[in-house]
This record gives C-alpha cells, sequence and structure tokens, in this order.
C-alpha cells in the first residue's frame, strides 16, 4: 500500500508538472503586459499599465479587433445555419451519398489550412475578389463548417427519430416538427459546435494573413505580422485581454452545456 | 418512386446551399492550383505560359528543398514523440483520478488550447529570446556570460510546438485509458504481476489505438503549421509550410508554391491514409 501511494505520487507530481508546463507561456504573457521594462525579467521591474492604455486608444487594434469579431461572428452564423441543414439532411438519408458528402464537408480540416489560404489567394485573384470581405467571409465559413457538421451529426445520432414522427402524427408539419422537437434536442451539440467555430474563426492566421486587404486585418493577422518587426510589450497586453476574454468564455461555456464533454 | 423523388428533393435543397460554398471556395481554388504548380516561373518576369514539372521534381532535386522536407518531417517525428512521453503520464493521471480532479485538469489542458495560437507562441518568444526571460534569468544568475540562441532552430520549434499540440495529445489518451477494463489489471496483480509488468504488457498495449490516433493527430498539425514555425523559426529557419508563405508572399514564385503544397498535403493524406488502414486491422483483431 505504501509503495503504491510512492508511486502514485510520482505519477502525480509528472501530471502537476505537465499541467504547469501547459500554462508556462500564458502565465509569462500576462507577467509581460503589467512589466515596465521592455523586456522579460523576474521579478519584473517594476509594474504598470500602461501597456493597457496604449492597446486601448491604439485604433489599429481596435479596428483589427473589429474586424476579427465580426468576421467570426458571421462566419460562425452561416456555418451554424448551413452546417445543421445539411447535417440533419445526411442524418435522415435525405440525400444519396451521405458518407462522400460527410467526407467533402470534414475535408477542410485535412488539408493544411496554409494550402487553402494559398489557393484561395490564387483563386481570388483570377477571380478578381483579392481583398474581398465576402471571399474571406466564405473562406471562414469553409473552415469552421467542419466542427458544426460533426458536433451536429453526433448530436442527432442521440435523438430519437420517432419523436419527430409522432409530432407529424399529431399533425406538424416537417419544419415545426424540426423546430419544436429536433432543434431543442440537439441545442447542446450545436452551441459547442458553434464556439468551437467561433474559436477557429478567431484564431485564424494561415488562410486570413493570404486574403486580408491592406487597408483591413484581424487581431492575430496584427499580432502575427507586428511579432516580425520586433517585441513589443504591447503584444502582451492585446495577448493578456484575449487569455481574460478566452477564460470567461470557458467557465461560461462548461456551465451552460458542460463543455468539456464536447471536446 | 414518387416517394423517392418526394424524399430527395427537399434532401437536396437543404445540402446545396453548403455545397455550392464548397465548391466555390474550396475545391475550385484547390483544383486551380494543379496547372499553377505545373507553370514555369522566370525569376524578374513572373510566371511564364510554358508548362514544366520542374517544380516538382526540384523538391527532390534541390539540396535546399530536400533540407526543409527533411526537417519538416523530424521535427514532426520530435513533437510527435514530446508529446506521448509528457501526455501519457498526464493522460493517465486524469484518467485514473476523481471526478473533481478529472474535471479541473481536463479544464486546465483544454484552456491553453482554446487561447489564441499567435498568443501562445509569442509566449514562447518571450521566453525564449536573446533577451527573453530564460537567457535574463541565466544571466542574472551568474550561469551564462551570453545568452544561449534557443529560437530561430530546431530547439525553438520543438519546444513551442510540443507545447501547441501536447492538449491535443492528451485528450486523445484520456478516453483510450479510461476505456480499458479494470478487471483486466486487477487479474494480472491477482497473478501477481508487478507494476511496470502490468503496464508494459496490459495498460500500454491496450492504449495503443489512442496512441496511434493521438500520435497521427500531432503529426499532421505539426508538419503542417505555419503561425508557430513562423513566429518561433523567424524567415530563415524554414519548414515546409513557411516555405510555402515565403513563395506566395515575398519572392512571389507562385508555381514552386503550389507544387511544395501538394507535397505537403501528400505527406499529410499518405500518413492519415496508412494510419486509418492500421486502425481498421487493429479493429478487425479487438
Amino acid at each position: 500500500m505504501n509503495e503504491e501511494r510512492s508511486r502514485f505520487g510520482i505519477l502525480g507530481i509528472a501530471a502537476f508538472g505537465v499541467v504547469a508546463f501547459l500554462q508556462i507561456p500564458v502565465l509569462v504573457v500576462v507577467l509581460a503586459a503589467f512589466s515596465k521594462t521592455a523586456y522579460l525579467t523576474i521579478p519584473p521591474k517594476g509594474l504598470t499599465l500602461h501597456w493597457f492604455e496604449v492597446v486601448l486608444r491604439d485604433s489599429e487594434y481596435l479596428g483589427a479587433a473589429w474586424t476579427s469579431l465580426w468576421l467570426a461572428t458571421a462566419a460562425t452564423a452561416a456555418a451554424l445555419v448551413l452546417g445543421l441543414l445539411a447535417a440533419y439532411a445526411i442524418h435522415r438519408r435525405m440525400v444519396p451519398f451521405a458518407a462522400s458528402l460527410t467526407g467533402l464537408m470534414m475535408a477542410p480540416l485535412i488539408l493544411p489550412s496554409v494550402v487553402l489560404g494559398v489557393a484561395l489567394l490564387q483563386y481570388y485573384t483570377l477571380t478578381g475578389m483579392r481583398g474581398n470581405s465576402v471571399g474571406l467571409w466564405l473562406a471562414h465559413v469553409v473552415i469552421t463548417v467542419p466542427y458544426v457538421v460533426r458536433a451536429c451529426l453526433s448530436s442527432l445520432t442521440a435523438v430519437d427519430e420517432s419523436l419527430e414522427d409522432a409530432a407529424r402524427v399529431l399533425g406538424a408539419d416537417g419544419f415545426t416538427s424540426f423546430r419544436l422537437v429536433t432543434l431543442p434536442l440537439v441545442k447542446p451539440g450545436l452551441v459547442a459546435g458553434g464556439l468551437f467555430a467561433f474559436i477557429t474563426s478567431l484564431d485564424n492566421v494561415p488562410v486570413s494573413v493570404f486574403l486580408l486587404s491592406a487597408s483591413q486585418t484581424t487581431l492575430p493577422v496584427k499580432i502575427f505580422t507586428s511579432v516580425e518587426q520586433g517585441v513589443d510589450p504591447s503584444v502582451a497586453a492585446v495577448s493578456t485581454l484575449l487569455i481574460v476574454a478566452t477564460g470567461v468564455v470557458l467557465l461560461l461555456a462548461e456551465r451552460w452545456t458542460g463543455f468539456h464533454k464536447h471536446v | 418512386m414518387t416517394a423517392g423523388t418526394r424524399t430527395r428533393l427537399p434532401g437536396l435543397v437543404l445540402v446545396s446551399p453548403l455545397l455550392l460554398i464548397l465548391l466555390f471556395a474550396f475545391i475550385a481554388p484547390a483544383l486551380l492550383m494543379v496547372p499553377l504548380s505545373l507553370r514555369e516561373y522566370v525569376p524578374g518576369s513572373g510566371i511564364s505560359a510554358n508548362w514544366t514539372l520542374a517544380n516538382y521534381t526540384s523538391i527532390v532535386t534541390d539540396e535546399y528543398f530536400r533540407e526543409v522536407v527533411v526537417r519538416t518531417l523530424v521535427l514532426g517525428f520530435g513533437v510527435t514523440a514530446i508529446c506521448l512521453l509528457l501526455g501519457y503520464p498526464l493522460a493517465y493521471f486524469i484518467a485514473h483520478s476523481g471526478p473533481t480532479m478529472r474535471l479541473t485538469l481536463t479544464m486546465l489542458v483544454i484552456f491553453p488550447m482554446l487561447l489564441n495560437l499567435v498568443v501562445r507562441s509569442f509566449g514562447w518568444i518571450a521566453l525564449l529570446a536573446n533577451r527573453g526571460l530564460i537567457n535574463n534569468l541565466l544571466i542574472d544568475v551568474g550561469l551564462i556570460e551570453r545568452p544561449i540562441r534557443m529560437m530561430f532552430n530546431l530547439f525553438g520549434l520543438l519546444v513551442g510546438m510540443s507545447h501547441i499540440f501536447l492538449p491535443f495529445m492528451v485528450l486523445m489518451l484520456v478516453p483510450a485509458i479510461q476505456a480499458i477494463p479494470k478487471d483486466v489489471q486487477s487479474a494480472a496483480y491477482t497473478l501477481a504481476a508487478s507494476r511496470l509488468r502490468v503496464f508494459w504488457s496490459i495498460t500500454l498495449p491496450m492504449s495503443a489505438p489512442g496512441i496511434l490516433s493521438g500520435s497521427i493527430l500531432v503529426f499532421v498539425l505539426t508538419i503542417s503549421a505555419l503561425v508557430t514555425p513562423r513566429m518561433l523559426g523567424g524567415p530563415t529557419y524554414k519548414v515546409m509550410a513557411t516555405l510555402i508563405y515565403d513563395d506566395f508572399l515575398q519572392t512571389l514564385d507562385w508555381p514552386a508554391g503550389a507544387a511544395m503544397s501538394f507535397a505537403l498535403t501528400a505527406l499529410t493524406m499518405l500518413v492519415i491514409g496508412v494510419s486509418s488502414r492500421l486502425m481498421k486491422r487493429w479493429g478487425g483483431q479487438a
């Protein structure tokens, strides 16, 4: 028994070590955001809120954040509607070649994002859509829709089809029975899929970086390109704001839907 | 027959909006890369009208391209190995802990995964740079006089990318380890097997499907990653994805970039294809 406990202890220490390793860069970024010096030291030489002020007054950062949020919202909304409709048709075998269709909808997950990015760059250049916001939005629908389709398909499997049939027998038309019976049952999956889609869009650099026009940028692309010109603590401040936002969203999602079960 | 058309028509109506978008913004762009990759690129004047296979052959014959491809593969294997070594103990611990501990640890694993990739990579820059946290600390303590180079080389990319893809590995391993029936392990203990023996001959082989799928996922994500290799490798230490990025945005040698894109896609397809065959065979045996 004693031996067992000590071995469990070693495993526990290793596990906590790895979990700590996972949080290190996060802590470092937060620390850097409050640091008075441009470069990091431990302990930090003085604390300041200056960099947050710089960021929140920087119109470029604010514009980029705004673009990111709009793009992610619009892409997620489209992915949710189109993904749910397609998943429903596939699940109820209303279309031929259901397996190949599912494969096609999941394919953007397998293709390296950078490859999709450059392919779209050439394609939009040829069709005169380069730097077009609609083109960027369509690209984000393509990269976010697999998460929604996957979540919807797995939620639909758990729904008893006879429930919807029962609603129809009782006089509801197809759309009403879907809306009142199936939709509430797949809602948790839809929320999880939508959250993943939103985060994927908000996180994306390898597709966006090729498609943005010169006058607009998203937040991750802005950080990505500004790091090449040298590290500035304001990047750490923006990142800290993103860390806090992510943490809040994760906690809310967990309380709301038991998010970790859908990962 | 009428029943068939009646159910098919709304089905097509439901699927077609998404299909049209995929056709327009996914399939067509991917197909148009094929002719692009077969064009000749003339430095100075751009893409010419001549057809050539040179963009593909040079990936194998050109020494620099070969080095980049090999480096990408080394990185893929290295990151996968590190993620397995770090991820397995954590996954094992999570799989065998109580509900509260399991939820807390799972959330701590998911949190960095949901965090913006650019932010995480930036965190590693702050740590590994010449004037970063680690070098400053070592100099202040007096262990070193000049900063150690930890970025723009294999070391930086291995550390940063292992950190970024570790959560994926853990999340694949936990259910695989949980799925092992406790009875088998207890039976082995009853038969006086040592803990190490039980681990080697029961736990490890029985979690092999999880190990394989986690490794495939991490390998594929590593070789196709752009952001972290670019941020931690800079413009000089290149992998396939960052080479493609530079071909399209810096040197404008689009045909070479398109050929390299197909090489990268073929590599990921190959890895996924071989592994799914393996999985099926294992599934058949079980």
